[in-house]
C-alpha cells in the first residue's frame, strides 16, 4: 500500500484499561499503527498504542504522544513539533526495591549502548507513590496514587536538570494470583495496570508540558502455558521500560497553540492538518474522538470488540464504518488520495435519489 | 500545606442541544481538574455515564 499523495495525517485512539480485543494487551496495536502510518504517511498516536514491554516499532511517520496531550492537541491547544532526539529523564517511584530498580536502569543502560538513546539524568521521588488500582462501574481499569505532589516534584527535578521527555517507573502492586491477571494473560480479561499508568502520565505531561510516559514496576510472573500472544510482550524480561525509552526518544515536543508561531520556523503539526481519526465502534465518547467530531474531521469507527458500547448511534455521531483496521487503512488511503469513501460502496445511489 | 490528591468520579450527565464536549467539561469541573475520562455507557437516549479521575488541591499536612 503506496501514495504519492501528501500526507495524510491521522489520529489513532485505542483506549487503555477496556479490554480492546486490538490494542487492549500488551502493545498488539502495534502492527495496525504500522500499517496506519504506511496509509496516512502520518501517524499520531498513543503509548497504549505502541508499547509492548519489552517489544517496540519506531517508525519516523509515527508520532508518540501520551493521551491527554493527545487530548489536548485534538482540542487546539497544542501543536507538535518532531524532534531528532529527545533527552529521556528517568523518574523513579522510592517504592521500588533496590533489586528491581536496578535491572531498570540496566534496561536503560542497555538503549543507551545498543540503540544509541540520550537517557538521563534519575531521579527518585522523596516518598513512595503509593499506587492503587480499581475498576469503575463499566468494569474499566482506572487507578490512583497516594502521593502526586512526590510526582510532580521529581518531574520538576527532571525537567530542571535537562530532562526534555520524562519515563516514569512506578512500583504497582503484585497480585500474581489474582483471576483477573490471569485472564489477562489468557487474554479476555481488562489491563488492570492500565488506568493508573494513564494517570501517572497525563498528571506528569500536564504539569510539565514535556512528553511522559509510564512502565509499571512488578516482580517477574510464573511461566503461564497458556499465555495469550498478545500479552506475550510483557512476559520477555524483567521490566516493561525499552518501549517507552524508545517512544520517547523521538516523541514530539509538545508547544501551546498560543506561543506555536514562534517556534522558530520548526515545521509542526496542529489538528487543523489532521484529515482523519480511528477509533473503537464502541468506544467513542473520548475527549479526543469528541473534539475531532466537532471539528467535522472523519470519524472511521472500526469494529474491535471491548467492554463498553458508546457507539456512534448513541452520541449521535456520522461514522465511517470499518469492520477492521484493514478496512480503515483503506479508508484512510482513499481520504489521502481524495476518493470518496462513499464511491466504494455499493449500492450507490444516483444523485437525484438524494434531493 | 497545599495538598494533591487524585479523586474517582462517576457522573450521570443529561445531555443538552449543543456540543457535547463542553457539556462534560463544565460537568467534571465541578469536582476538580479531570486528568482523565471517558463516557463510559449510554443507558438511555441522552443519558450519559462519565467515568472520571480528577485532581484536586486540598489543606492537609504532608
Amino acid at each position: 500500500m503506496t501514495s504519492s499523495a501528501a500526507p495524510l495525517p491521522t489520529l489513532l485512539v485505542i483506549p487503555t484499561g477496556i479490554g480492546c480485543a486490538v490494542g487492549g494487551y500488551a502493545g498488539d496495536a502495534l502492527p495496525a499503527a504500522r500499517l496506519l502510518a504506511a496509509a496516512s504517511g502520518c501517524l499520531i498516536t498513543h503509548p497504549n498504542v505502541m508499547n509492548g514491554a519489552a517489544l517496540y516499532w519506531s517508525d519516523q511517520r509515527i508520532h508518540y504522544v501520551e493521551g491527554s496531550s493527545l487530548d489536548r492537541f485534538a482540542a487546539g491547544e497544542l501543536v507538535l513539533r518532531p524532534v531528532r532526539r529527545q533527552r529521556v529523564g528517568l523518574l523513579f517511584d522510592a517504592g521500588i526495591e533496590p533489586e528491581l530498580r536496578q535491572r531498570h536502569l540496566q534496561v536503560a543502560d542497555g538503549c543507551r549502548a545498543t540503540l544509541g538513546l540520550d537517557i538521563g539524568p534519575v531521579v527518585t521521588t522523596d516518598a513512595p507513590l503509593d499506587v492503587t488500582l480499581s475498576l469503575g462501574a463499566s468494569g474499566a481499569s482506572w487507578g490512583r496514587l497516594g502521593r502526586p505532589d512526590a510526582l510532580l516534584r521529581a518531574g520538576e527535578q527532571l525537567k530542571d536538570a535537562g530532562a526534555t521527555a520524562i519515563a516514569v517507573v512506578a512500583r504497582f502492586p503484585d497480585d500474581p494470583d489474582s483471576e483477573a491477571l490471569a485472564a489477562y494473560r489468557q487474554g479476555s480479561g481488562v489491563d488492570a495496570l492500565a488506568g493508573a499508568e494513564a494517570v501517572i502520565s497525563h498528571l506528569l505531561s500536564r504539569h510539565l508540558g514535556l512528553p511522559c510516559a509510564h512502565a509499571p514496576a512488578l516482580s517477574p510472573l510464573p511461566l503461564d502455558p497458556d499465555l495469550d500472544p498478545r500479552a506475550a510482550g510483557e512476559e520477555l524480561g524483567f521490566t516493561f521500560l525499552p518501549c517507552v525509552l524508545v517512544g520517547l526518544s523521538r516523541a514530539p515536543d509538545l508547544l501551546p497553540a498560543a506561543v506555536a508561531g514562534d517556534a522558530a520556523g520548526a515545521p509542526t503539526l496542529t489538528i487543523d492538518a489532521v484529515g482523519a481519526v480511528i477509533a473503537p465502534a464502541g468506544a467513542l465518547g473520548g475527549a479526543a474522538v469528541l473534539a475531532c467530531a466537532d471539528r467535522g474531521i472523519p470519524l472511521i469507527a472500526v469494529d474491535n470488540p471491548c467492554l463498553l458500547d458508546v457507539s456512534a448511534e448513541a452520541l449521535g455521531l456520522p461514522v465511517l464504518p470499518a469492520a477492521s483496521y484493514a478496512e480503515a487503512a483503506g479508508l484512510v488511503l482513499a481520504l489521502r488520495e481524495g476518493v470518496s469513501p462513499a464511491a466504494l460502496q455499493r449500492p450507490l445511489p444516483s444523485l437525484s435519489q438524494q434531493l | 500545606m497545599s495538598s494533591l490528591a487524585l479523586s474517582p468520579v462517576l457522573l450521570q450527565l443529561q445531555r443538552q442541544p449543543g456540543p457535547l464536549l463542553p457539556q462534560i467539561q463544565a460537568a467534571l469541573a465541578a469536582h476538580g481538574q479531570p486528568l482523565r475520562w471517558a463516557i463510559t455507557a449510554v443507558p438511555e437516549p441522552g443519558a450519559l455515564q462519565i467515568e472520571a479521575v480528577v485532581l484536586t488541591h486540598g489543606t492537609a499536612a504532608l
